[in-house]
């Protein structure tokens, strides 16, 4: 490599001889601009590093507030200036993943776990319950989730609710297909979709999963038989 | 849970490498600075995903997509084509408007489709054409118009409706358009041709400009018996908003639609010298001395005004023009009288101008540029005798001077500075810029002419309340009309002018502005043809106008009249300056014209309009007079409609019918962010397409009958990845620069 090479360009041709002075001349400015690179590179790389870390961070406040709601049935904020408290755990228990869901699914909210959409109603419930979380981060997990797999959710009252995994499917986020009211109780996991995509886009991954009926009701069904 | 730098950049890797290989800082800087701004663009590539980098509008080759009952699906508006036919039999035209609907959808629809029509047009006739039927319209009362067209909706007939919503808007409405199915409608109407000087004109609106509609601030209470004193305060200046605001296209997104064609078959009934299309390209063919056949070049978009104007051969320039038409054993006559140019010693009289420039939003672009242009060069036309003031409004106001002032060189240069320094933007708000205009501080000394100029588009909703100011506070001004930009609101300028007793001038194009204003200020300065009457010698004849306005310079005398017997003659009279002028016109001569009576019936209907906004009768006795007139002649106005209903039912019990409002162009020249302020973020359109159809038919929503309303996943996606990719390398960068730097100093070492 000669000397001139750093500046010069590879279509550029060669250089009179004259230019091998320039590195010298242009050394500072070389050590500027790598100094401004690396620290933006910092920065930036910092940015997304702290997304991953806020989301991971969160997830263990929100263990112990929703351990304190399980405990006392208030709902508790995970930390004092929280928009958001936690809703219901959301366990997978064939992958071993586990997440604390949140009441909302605004940016915010989705920032620190899995969102519970307004205006579905709560797992267990008669409807479709509807939770969603980044795709990067809580429900990357979803990509490996298989029909017929079980589905946990421990509701803030205590309850818990098992759902059977009933399929997949990809839909555009205004046109989900998901009737909130739908017969049944039903429970969806959203999240986007292509997984490896690196920009956002408007399609939505649903995993979607029906309750395991208990025993229980069958045999008060069977009690008030003649 | 995650880690970082995946998949993502493992295509990028190699390449790197290779390019870090020859050593190529700058190459690779150039990438990063690639994948940068993809990070930055993270956002609007959202938007921009995949095929949603296309709009819908440019996907479906300029139609438009509605956004349906249903969450976030889409219906594709109507299309529609226009054509325009129009014969020029002398005085007047006859104009055939075919609007072709096409229905792309494979729902049963409605569409309706706001156009304008000429202030003056007498709109009698609709033929509706579906499949091979001819169904023609008749004129009814529009509440019971309207109530046989809802009717036939249900009932699952085709109908079709036209309504009038000011005398130069109309409303076309076909229910019941079925899947892949295209339905004509055709109106006719009738209109005068405008002379001035030795000019015809003839113009035809295409599009309706978006309109201001200010808000109810003004409000009249209403108190009903048996309240108890508690009533309702109501009364908005515009109480049909809704109607008279249909959806316009940005002109950036969206090709433009609503193509028309054009015909004019020009018969003048006088050897033609100069046939000119103002704004349009046209193809001109002779088909003898007096006639021609101008074709537009188009077709073109629905977003400006075609006018044509000729003038006869040297020579044979006709100052008289009498037509009659006998129509239900009654004559009716049209005539014209241009007063001859008499050369006489000018009006000395100084005058008092208020220029008033609108610049809200709707003037934005080419009419702010017109508008400037037009009132600078009025301000040096003043002579230092005149004394003048300027005001300026948009939904704010702002008088120059606190009374008028000379026109000394110190005054006028203040006003071209003050008028050079105006930008379009804000709302319209008209009346108090009239008030102010006509604001009269009185006079000393010498009597003056005052005089108001008044340079609008005339984009607004409440003329109404316009043509009240005008009629209560014009006292001794008179009010000179300058309708500015590609579609002016031609009522609301010709009925202000009239009310003003002053001119309204058409400014439609940059070039135009210099001849115009010139013609406007010869008319200004002019002294008028007044006290002008009209006697009819063989007995009673009902004329319109009753009273005949002062001419300006090079205005004909227009007169419409029933008559009682076709024969004696008319006598015009009236003061040329301080001279008399006399005319008499054989009735027996009159030459066979076409549509006269309802141009007759026409005119009525506006005069009784304008006696009514004068106070001169009472709204029930111009209702009673409108609806009398417009039944007998077959006329739309804003009291009659013309409805058409097609008797077969043709849409099946269950299926489906959505209303579509079909949009309309901006007009040439308009800026759409002045008029509507922000541009609105296209994402919630594309969405519904990005779906591929197979997808949608499986969604459990798509196959049940009742809509339902879906859940809106929230976004689901960090660009923590990106953000590390890009961090990384420029990190790389960074140290790779650093490193090149000290190897080369090293080098030299």
């Amino acid at each position: 490599m000669s000397a001139t090479l750093p500046l010069s360009h590879p279509l550029a041709g060669q250089r009179p001889p004259r230019g091998q002075r320039l590195p010298r001349q242009r050394r500072p400015k070389i050590r500027v601009l790598a100094l401004l690179l690396v620290l933006a590179g910092l920065v930036l790389a910092g940015q997304g590093v702290w997304i991953h870390a806020k989301a991971m961070l969160a997830q263990v406040l929100l263990d112990r507030a929703f351990a304190e709601t399980l405990a006392t049935g208030r709902s508790v904020k995970p930390w004092p200036w929280a928009d958001t408290w936690p809703v219901a755990r959301i366990d997978l228990p064939r992958l071993g993943e586990s997440a604390i869901a949140l009441a909302g699914a605004s940016g915010q909210a989705l920032a620190f776990g899995p969102g519970h959409v307004q205006d579905t109603p709560e797992a267990g419930d008669p409807g479709t319950a509807v939770y969603a979380a980044h795709r990067d981060t809580h429900f990357r997990v979803l990509r490996d989730v298989k029909p017929g797999d079980e589905i946990e959710v421990t509701r803030r009252d205590g309850r818990r609710v098992s759902f059977r995994v009933t399929g997949t499917r990809v839909a555009t986020w205004d046109v989900s297909g998901i009737d909130p009211r739908a017969p049944g109780r039903n429970l969806v996991l959203a999240t986007c979709w292509p997984f490896d995509a690196t920009t956002r886009g408007p399609y939505r991954y649903l995993v979607e999963a029906e309750e395991i009926r208990q025993p229980g009701p069958v045999v008060a069904d069977a009690s008030m038989a003649p | 849970m995650t880690s970082m730098t995946r998949e993502a950049p493992a295509g990028l890797w190699p390449a790197l490498q290779s390019r870090f290989g020859h050593a190529a800082p700058l190459l690779l800087l150039s990438l990063l600075l690639a994948v940068l701004t993809l990070a930055a663009g993270g956002r609007a590539a959202r938007a921009e995903l995949g095929p949603a980098l296309v709009t819908p509008g440019e996907m479906q080759s300029g139609a438009l997509l509605f956004r349906a009952n249903e969450k976030g699906r889409y219906v594709e508006a109507p299309r529609l084509g226009t054509d325009v036919d129009l014969t020029v039999s002398g005085p007047t035209a006859r104009a055939h408007v075919t609007q072709v609907f096409q229905n792309p959808t494979d729902q049963w629809v409605e569409a309706v489709y706001v156009y304008p029509l000429p202030e003056d047009g007498a709109v009698d006739t609709l033929k509706m054409v579906v499949g091979d039927r001819v169904i023609t319209g008749d004129i009814a009362a529009r509440e019971e118009a309207r109530r046989t067209y809802e009717a036939a909706k249900l009932a699952g007939q085709t109908a079709g409706l036209v309504e009038e919503e000011r005398p130069n808007l109309f409303t076309t409405s076909v229910a019941n358009v079925g899947p892949g199915e295209t339905v004509l409608i055709q109106i006719e109407y009738q209109e005068t041709v405008r002379q001035s000087g030795d000019r015809f004109s003839l113009r035809v609106p295409l599009v309706v400009a978006p309109r201001y509609s200010p808000a109810p601030v003004t409000q009249s209470v209403d108190f009903k018996p048996g309240q108890g004193g508690w009533g309702q305060a109501n009364t908005d200046p515009v109480p049909d908003r809704d109607r008279i605001t249909p959806p316009v296209l940005d002109p950036r997104d969206n090709a433009p639609v609503n193509p028309v064609t054009l015909t004019v078959k020009l018969q003048a009934g006088f050897p033609l010298g100069e046939v000119v299309s103002a704004n349009h390209a046209v193809a001109i063919e002779t088909q003898g001395p007096d006639s021609r056949v101008v074709t537009m070049k188009g077709p073109v978009p629905a977003n400006r005004d075609f006018e044509l104007s000729w003038t006869a051969a040297a020579g044979a320039a006709p100052s008289v023009g009498l037509f009659r038409e006998r129509v239900a054993g009654e004559d009716y006559l049209l005539a014209f009288v241009t007063p001859p140019a008499l050369k006489q010693a000018e009006d000395k009289r100084p005058r008092d101008v208020v220029f008033v420039i609108d610049n809200s939003g709707s003037m934005g672009g080419a009419s702010m540029d017109q508008a400037k242009a037009s009132l600078l060069y009025a301000l040096g036309r003043l002579s230092p005798a005149d004394r003048f003031n300027v005001v300026r409004f948009d939904d704010t106001l702002d008088v120059l001077f606190p009374d008028v002032v000379p026109a000394d060189a110190e005054h006028v240069g203040r006003a071209k500075s003050f008028v050079s320094a105006l930008e379009a933007s804000g709302g319209t708000e008209m009346v108090p810029a009239m008030q102010a205009a006509l604001t009269d501080h009185g006079t000393e000394g010498a009597p003056r002419l005052r005089q108001v100029v008044f340079l609008t588009d005339g984009a607004i909703g409440n003329e109404q309340q316009l043509f009240d100011t005008i009629a209560g506070m014009r006292g001794r001004s008179r009010v000179f009309m300058v309708g500015i930009g590609s579609a002016p609101n031609s009522f609301l300028m010709s009925r202000a002018a009239e009310l003003g007793r002053g001119t309204f001038t058409q400014i439609g194009a940059p070039g135009q502005v210099q001849e115009r204003m010139r013609t406007l200020f010869e008319k200004l300065e002019s002294p008028v043809v007044t006290n002008l009457s009209a006697s009819f010698s063989a007995g009673a004849a009902d004329a319109t106008p009753e009273t005949l306005p002062d001419l300006y310079r090079g205005e004909p005398v227009v007169l419409a009249a029933k008559l009682a017997a076709l024969s004696g003659t008319i006598e015009v009279k009236g003061m040329i300056g301080d001279r008399p002028w006399i005319v008499s016109l054989p009735v027996a001569q009159a030459a066979k014209g076409e549509g006269l009576s309802k141009l007759w019936a026409r005119r009525r209907i506006a005069d009784t309009e304008v006696a009514q906004t004068l106070g001169q009768i009472g709204p029930e006795q111009a209702d009673q007079r409108i609806l009398s007139l417009a039944l007998q002649h077959h006329l739309v106005t804003r009291l009659t409609s013309l409805v058409a209903v097609d008797k077969t039912p043709r849409r099946p019990d269950g299926a489906v019918l959505s209303r579509n409002d079909i949009p309309l162009n901006l007009p040439a020249g308009w800026d759409f962010d002045k008029v509507f302020g922000a541009r609105p973020k296209p994402e919630f359109r594309q969405a519904g397409l990005l779906l591929p159809a197979a997808a949608r038919a499986d969604t459990p929503a798509a196959s049940k009958p009742v809509p339902v309303e879906d859940v809106v996943l929230p976004q689901t996606a960090t660009d923590a990845e990106l953000r590390i990719i890009a961090g990384l390398l420029l990190l790389l960068a960074g140290l790779t620069v650093f490193a090149c730097g000290r190897r080369s100093t090293g080098g030299r070492a």
